[in-house]
């Protein structure tokens, strides 16, 4: 299985954007989401990230991912519930805690929009080769070739993270440490730990890349060694244009 | 002590082992050889309960291992991974230790005693820094809290892989100690000439599938075996093959020494 952020090869009209409008439009939406202040708005913009997954044809993966942050996000939801006690009285809860409708309304626009701006990221990201897009930064923006070299090797090593993770889990399981345990508190206490092995590995690999990679001339390249071939087109500009309608809507409604 | 029946097991929507049967007794010493990808880490997994197969069962004594919970093995099964860095979490090599009999279920005034055991047996500091080790300390520290809990059962993953040759012998040496107190040991390896030395059985797959089971002897001089699993037997037992069967079957170089003198002193 692919892991988060990792690239999944296609041929679809996503994957042939130019890698900068890839990283635009998730900006853009990403604002629209904090500028819209209507519960109906932020659930046309999530509808629009789970069909850009569709037309990038990784429907399922991008339902997967939104089923994850809707999970985290119920659990901020509930506590957004429980702190805001401002407005009517909707359903009274224990020790004067109360279910308001302002606490409801916010609490549903916070989760809703910190749904809807991460996930064109993700999407996008995946559809984007991490090559094209350093290339793509150093060459039509001006980035520096180390940051934008650095940028993308640091997620590139999040699901090698994410896959070294579950084994360390595997050995610790197999000395018979228990992680299926219900209380969401200790099993966190039962991960914490296990960073360390995590954290060792990860700077031994990280060590080991930037090395390798200084040993096959890193230093020595700049803007000029790279060939970029991307440009806008049509495509780019309709995605840009949508992205930017969505963000209007935001500000204006 | 373990039996596989009719195992299949996958990790996406292709099979990585198909209909697996295989009977390892108490007391044995099992190899397990093949090439890279065959399938031999995954079927110690799945030995162990860290997968479940998706058809077939595992028993160990006799139970299905479905029923159990992976933690309630840990003191039955030592598991040493392919990869050390991945088990090591503590900061110290006594510390790891102690974090593994621990879980392992060991009751806390036996520990210490144990520890020291497993330290010395692995010629081990305890005060040792986990993360600045070499390769060699770093396999022994992990191998050693496998052990620790002094299981019937273990499941080795490539416990010589990456190691010189005194650290290879040292580790098989202490492993084999084990074996003969009446520890069960099932083990991955590519090295063909320990697997010769130490194992008692041999089991070797290739392509997700058992193709053959024996004493080492009997697969390594079986070459029609060894070329469907892309092996290479162990040079002295190549050569001996070279001569058909017309100096037996030895398995030392002493043994082939000794034939070959004997046939001179015929002439
Ligand atoms: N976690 C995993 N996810 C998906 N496929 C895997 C995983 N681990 C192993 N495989 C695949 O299963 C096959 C057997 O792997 P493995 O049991 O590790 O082989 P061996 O240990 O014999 O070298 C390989 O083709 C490998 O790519
Ligand atoms: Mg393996």
């Amino acid at each position: 299985m692919k892991g988060f952020l990792e690239y999944i090869p296609g041929d679809s009209i996503l994957h042939r954007l130019d890698p900068r409008t890839k990283l635009l439009m998730p900006l853009i939406l990403c604002l629209a989401c904090f500028a819209a202040d209507s519960i109906l708005l932020l659930f046309v913009i999530l509808l629009f990230d789970v069909a850009l997954g569709y037309l990038g044809g990784i429907g399922k993966q991008t339902l997967r991912t939104l089923s994850k942050l809707a999970r985290i996000m119920l659990f901020l939801f509930v506590l957004q519930i429980l702190f805001i006690q401002r407005g009517e009285t909707l359903i009274p809860l224990i020790a004067g805690l109360r279910i308001t409708d302002e606490g409801l309304r916010t609490a549903a626009l916070v989760a809703l929009r910190l749904i809807a701006a991460t996930m064109p990221l993700a999407t996008l990201l995946s559809l984007t080769k991490l090559d094209e897009l350093a290339d793509s930064l150093v060459v039509r923006c001006h980035v520096p070739y180390k940051y934008a070299y650095g940028v993308t090797a640091a997620i590139r090593f999040i699901p090698e993270f994410s896959r070294q993770m579950s084994e360390i889990i595997e050995a610790q399981t197999a000395r018979g440490v228990e992680f299926d345990t219900k209380n969401p508190f200790r099993r966190i206490a039962m991960v914490i730990p296990l960073c360390v092995p995590l954290l060792i590995s990860s700077v031994r690999k990280i060590d080991g890349t930037a090395m390798a990679a200084e040993l096959r001339g890193f230093n020595l390249r700049g803007r000029h060694n790279i060939r970029c071939t991307s440009r806008f087109g049509l495509s780019d500009g309709v995605g840009i244009l949508v992205c930017l309608a969505l963000a209007v809507a935001g500000v204006l409604l | 002590m373990i039996t596989l029946e009719k195992v299949c097991f996958g990790y996406g929507k292709n099979e990585t082992l198909r209909d697996v049967n295989l009977h390892i007794g108490k007391g044995d010493f099992c190899a397990i050889i093949g090439a890279n990808g065959a399938g031999k880490s995954t079927l110690t997994r799945l030995m162990r309960g860290l997968l479940r197969p998706t058809s077939g069962r595992v028993l160990i004594d006799g139970q299905d291992i479905a029923a159990a919970r992976p933690s309630t093995l840990a003191a039955k099964i030592g598991y040493l991974f392919q990869n050390p860095d991945r088990q090591l979490c503590r900061n110290t090599v006594r510390e790891e230790l102690l974090f593994t009999l621990q879980y392992a279920g060991i009751p806390a005034d036996r520990r210490d005693a144990l520890c020291d055991a497993a330290l010395e047996r692995f010629s081990l500091d305890g005060d040792g820094d986990t993360a600045c080790m070499s390769r060699g300390e770093r396999q022994r520290t992990a191998l050693a809290s496998a052990l620790a809990a002094e299981p019937p059962l273990l499941l080795l993953d490539e416990p010589t892989t990456g190691l010189d040759y005194s650290e290879c012998t040292a580790i098989m040496e202490r492993i084999a100690e084990m074996n003969e107190r009446g520890v069960t040991v099932v083990m991955v390896c590519h090295d063909m000439e320990i697997v010769l030395d130490f194992a008692k059985t041999c089991v070797v797959v290739a392509d997700g599938q058992v193709l053959g089971e024996g004493t080492p002897a009997d697969i390594f001089y079986n070459q029609p075996l060894l070329k469907r699993a892309s092996l290479i037997p162990p040079q002295l037992i190549e050569l001996a093959s070279r001569f058909g069967g017309e100096v037996g079957r030895p398995t030392h170089a002493e043994d082939f020494a000794a034939i070959i003198r004997e046939k001179r002193s015929q002439k």
